[in-house]
């Protein structure tokens, strides 16, 4: 849970070539199978803009650079901050496990205090950074295994063929958890990049729309390079835009350590 | 006039044809009149109090909650049981479409708050309680965390551990469903209740407050009307002892009742607590015009013969519609004198009353002709000993016999009412207006008692910099400022974010006392805050500070909403902030919160008060002096209202009847009222002194005739707004009583004192 789940959530990559299933998928969790089936490189540096608006508009923008890199099906990354000045050097250390029953490591590095801090891991249903993203909705795939899905057809979105798939958590607890009761996937049937996300509050009220902007191919990966997720409830909405994206650079594991994030970017 | 009489009288069906057609339509608007409950609601929109209130709402979200107490005497609230409680009425309360439990601030509850806790390697928010705890161990830290953290002792859980509270935020911009609110929490709390336990449940906050105040307004109104027509009814039967001289009166002050509320919708109006009155008053003065036509019809009818009813009945519109609107003049410029008020509800009250006064006048001179063209002619009851006829010749004889008794007494009067009125004080309380053992003010009352208060006072501070609340001197100014303010006993609670600085600065300094202080740096309170924001949501501070760190808020909670208290912490903080946040260095702070509003509304209130009678009294002196055409019957018109108005504030300084709202109204009100007897006394008193008569003569001849009148008038009066003592809230009870005390001195002093005043002198007052 962090930055590498952004990383992978809104640059979302696809393998054009080879989709899981031979035929077309019948079955709502057969698109998410297709949509968790990529391939989103070995590591990854690029350049993030948080933008966000308030609901009279007011803008608080932060400038960030994350590198993130694979360990089998676990993955770490690291993120600094380079503005606002008064956060300038902050950094961020995840290791994300993906054994369900193991909390995820994060620290932070607070420049002003001198010191690295550990953060207590946070539920799947807290926000996330100031964001309007929660902790679930970073991911680059939900937990499948958490919801009935349900494929509610095809339609067109922007021009793109896509198929429309309805996620309603398995339980009460889980609705609870995650704070919604349910989720709509508008997945790309091209590339297999859900382009269109909408949220529905416990209570069933319209709640978050994410929408992916300026899907485009770097390295050969289909990779959204913006994304907006505005709260209908609160008129708050954040909106990122992705840059200078690298891909399989082969960044070294010695990146991914507390030792490291104290010493602050120092560019390239 | 003469030609519109005749054509009324003509056209006696087309005319009840249109009064009937002119009431199913304001019948028809009626149904979509608006009930204001909103405190905010009643200052002017100009006013900083109101416009404040709109920014912290915009901004930091709005202080106006859902309170529900949960109070255990006997095992606190540290046990499994309560605590399951306060769990599943959390849970509860997240499900309702009616509120609004989007973020913390949304909802608070022992459920909800989260814990900043230091850690050797870091910085852990979590939820104090994560589902109800299991064992006594859990129990135990869970209250040790609470009062080590300090900044929800005495706001979610009591400092002796014995109640705590769930705060919740209606959803916003639905006033109307206020109430359906407080009757959906009421049911929940009962049925939690009724499983037994130690546990007893208070429900309060503005919301409840404001809710239950809407329901109770028209259903006060509904209530009370019947009886103030029963008692009509009676009052008419005793006088004329005709069905149409019950009826038509009655059905003149319905009638204009229902156009008056009905202009109100139409005109999109609404409805104040203390305009429900407006029906009650114009059904008390209403009936004046009702009855003097009556009584003046039966008596031509009586004494003097007519070719045809028609002449008769132009012959008593004649005489009397000059009196009639003299007198609905006066009256309504004394209503209309609340105009000089800022606050809608008084200014509302005066127009309206004006225009009841004015509706009730014209539906007497068409619906009265018409009726009595169209009802048949019948042979007049038998001359009956008009009642209370001993008393009234008993009246005259006093005022003869003992006229400086009667001096005697009124210097009396003045001169304790006087004191009286030195002792005044002014409450804008909302909580004071609802009776001692309503369950919604109980519920405040312990709520108040156990916990950091229900109303609000909030500070809203502008740095003029962004990021300008971060600066270490700005954090500790402001815990400054909160150290003075606890200070003072009315104040319960204060927070703000350099608590929640502080906790932070020492979370992260391994839990070291000596770090519990404002971040020594901009810099690092700002990482502080983006560290807080990876466990914490983001609007969990969205009630302290704006998002671009340049705003801060505090919040003050006090016990008590009485405007004494209120005005005199801003007296005092006011001063403070000035020289602490001075403009010169950009800062900016602006005041509002419940507090705030009660004490704007307090102030215009007295202003209001003071131009309102200033004006009433010469407005209505310059009509008199119009009228009579001599400056000194014109003062001596004054007198009697004057000392009834005096005899009012002395009542209420001496009884401890604080002015408010709707008590506010009755100088006014009873100016209005109380100089038509004047006017009558005198036209009468004026008619027997050209007639020849000497003093004693004209003294009993008026007495006889007008003194019998206004008699008959202050019972209306007088049994009208004493109905109001019935009333479920504190101000339409204190109206109704200080009305009829005022009209009941207003009668003595113009039936007695009036003839005694005119006795002075050897010459005798010629008027």
């Amino acid at each position: 849970m962090n930055i590498t789940m952004i990383l992978t959530a809104m640059g979302m990559v696809a393998m054009m070539s080879s989709p899981a299933f031979s035929n077309e998928p019948t079955t709502g969790l057969e698109v998410m199978k297709l949509v968790e089936a990529r391939d989103d490189g070995k590591d990854l540096t690029q350049k993030m803009m948080q933008r966000l608006v308030d609901k009279r508009g007011n803008v608080r923008e932060r400038r960030l650079i994350t590198f993130s890199k694979d360990y089998g099906l676990d993955s770490k990354s690291v993120s600094y901050f380079l503005s606002p000045a008064n956060i300038r050097d902050t950094s961020m250390l995840t290791w994300d496990y993906a054994d369900e029953a193991k909390d995820d490591d994060q620290w932070l590095y607070l420049p002003a205090l001198k010191k690295v801090r550990r953060i207590s891991s946070s539920d799947r249903g807290d926000y996330f950074m100031g964001t309007d993203f929660t902790f679930e909705d970073i991911k680059a795939t939900p937990e499948l295994g958490d919801y009935n899905w349900t494929l509610m057809g095809s339609e067109m979105l922007d021009g793109k063929d896509v198929w429309v798939v309805e996620a309603i958590p398995k339980s009460k607890q889980l609705m609870k958890d995650l704070g919604y009761s349910k989720v709509v996937y508008h997945v790309r049937k091209d590339i297999d990049m859900y382009i269109k996300v909408d949220f529905w509050d416990r209570k069933g009220r319209e709640l978050k729309h994410l929408i992916s902007t300026g899907i485009t191919q770097i390295d050969g990966i289909w990779t959204a390079t913006g994304g907006v997720m505005k709260n209908v409830q609160t008129n708050h909405r954040t909106e990122l835009v992705f840059s200078e994206q690298e891909y399989n650079t082969g960044l070294s594991d010695r990146m991914f350590t507390e030792r490291m994030i104290k010493r602050g970017y120092r560019g390239k | 006039m003469h030609k519109l009489f005749n054509w009324i009288l003509e056209h006696p069906k087309t005319i009840l044809f249109l009064l009937f057609v002119l009431t199913a339509m304001a019948v028809n608007q009626m149904r979509a009149i608006h009930i204001e409950t909103d405190t905010d609601a009643m200052l002017p929109k100009h006013s900083a109090a109101y416009i404040n209130k709109q920014v912290l709402d915009e901004k930091f979200g709005s202080s106006d909650l859902v309170i529900i107490g949960i109070i255990n005497e006997k095992e606190g609230v540290y046990n499994k049981h309560t605590l399951s409680l306060v769990q599943e009425l959390t849970d509860w309360l997240g499900e309702q479409p009616l509120l609004r439990t989007l973020a913390l601030n949304d909802l608070l509850s022992l459920a909800t708050i989260k814990d900043i806790r230091g850690s050797a390697s870091g910085l852990d928010v979590e939820p104090f309680m994560d589902g109800v705890p299991e064992t006594q161990e859990e129990i135990d830290f869970l209250k040790q965390r609470m009062r080590e953290f300090g900044i929800y002792e005495d706001v979610i859980v009591s400092a002796d551990g014995v109640g705590t509270v769930l705060a919740v935020r209606p959803q916003p911009n639905a006033r109307e469903t206020y109430a359906e609110i407080y009757d959906l929490v009421k049911n929940k709390v009962e049925a939690l209740e009724a499983r037994g336990g130690g546990e007893e449940f208070f429900i309060s906050g503005r919301p409840v407050i404001e809710g239950v105040f809407g329901v109770y307004m028209p259903q006060e109104m509904k209530r009370m009307q019947p009886i103030i027509f029963a008692l009509l009814i009676l009052l008419l039967y005793i006088s004329f002892r005709t069905p149409r001289g019950v009826g038509l009166p009655l059905l003149t002050v319905l009638i204009a009742e229902i156009w008056t509320i009905g202009t109100m919708a139409w005109l999109g109006f609404s409805i104040y607590t203390i305009t429900t009155m407006l029906p009650i008053l114009i059904m008390a003065i209403g009936i004046a015009d009702a009855v003097h036509f009556l009584s003046r019809e039966r008596l031509l009818a009586h004494h003097t013969e007519y070719a045809h009813r028609k002449e008769r009945i132009v012959e008593v519109m004649h005489e009397l519609w000059k009196p009639m609107v003299m007198t609905s003049v006066t009256t309504g410029v004394g209503f209309l004198s609340m105009l000089s008020s800022d606050l809608p509800p008084i200014r509302e009250f005066g127009i309206f009353a004006a225009i009841g006064i004015a509706y009730a006048l014209i539906v007497t001179m068409m619906l009265f002709p018409a009726a009595l063209m169209l009802l048949s002619e019948k042979v007049d009851h038998a001359d009956r000993k008009p009642l209370f006829i001993d008393y009234v010749e008993w009246s005259s004889k006093a005022i003869i016999a003992y006229p400086k008794r009667i001096m005697a007494f009124f210097a009396v009067l003045v001169v304790v009412s006087v004191y009286g009125a030195t002792l005044i004080k002014v409450d804008a309380s909302m909580v004071a207006q609802f009776k001692p053992d309503d369950p919604v003010r109980h519920a405040d009352t312990v709520l108040n008692k156990h916990f950091a208060g229900t109303t609000s006072l909030d500070i809203m501070i502008d740095t003029g910099k962004e990021n300008g609340l971060l600066e270490p001197e700005f954090l500790q100014k402001i815990v400054d400022l909160q150290t003075e303010i606890e200070k003072n006993p009315i104040v319960g609670d204060t927070s703000s974010i350099a608590e929640f600085l502080m906790i932070m600065n020492k979370a992260l300094n391994e839990d070291d006392p000596a770090f519990y202080r404002v971040p020594d740096s901009s810099d690092l309170a700002a990482q502080y805050l983006l560290l807080y924001s990876f466990s914490g949501a983001p609007d969990d501070f969205e009630k302290f500070m704006t998002s671009d760190y340049r705003q801060a808020h505090v919040v003050i909670n006090m016990r008590s909403d009485s405007t004494d208290a209120v005005a005199t912490i801003l007296n005092d903080l006011q001063a403070k902030t000035d020289v602490w946040f001075p403009e010169s260095e950009g800062y900016k702070v602006d005041w509002a919160g419940t507090g705030y509003t009660l004490d704007a509304l307090a102030k215009m209130i007295i202003d209001g008060q003071i131009t309102s009678l200033a004006l009433s009294i010469l407005a209505i002196f310059l009509l008199c002096w119009i009228m009579f055409k001599r400056l000194l019957i014109a003062f001596i018109a004054m007198i009697p209202v004057s000392l009834a108005v005096t005899v009012n504030y002395g009542t209420m300084g001496n009884l401890g009847i604080p002015l408010d709202l709707a008590t506010a109204l009755v100088g006014s009100m009873a100016l209005g009222i109380g100089v038509d007897f004047a006017i009558h006394y005198l036209h009468r008193y004026h008619e027997e002194s050209i007639a020849n008569n000497s003093y004693e003569e004209s003294v009993i001849n008026t007495n006889r005739s007008v003194g019998h009148a206004i008699l008959f008038n202050t019972i209306v009066v007088v049994g009208g707004f004493l109905v109001l003592l019935s009333a479920a809230l504190y101000p339409q009870m204190k109206l109704g009583a200080l009305i009829a005390a005022t009209m009941i001195i207003c009668y003595f002093a113009t039936v007695y004192l009036f003839p005694v005043l005119l006795g002075l002198g050897k010459e005798k007052i010629k008027v």
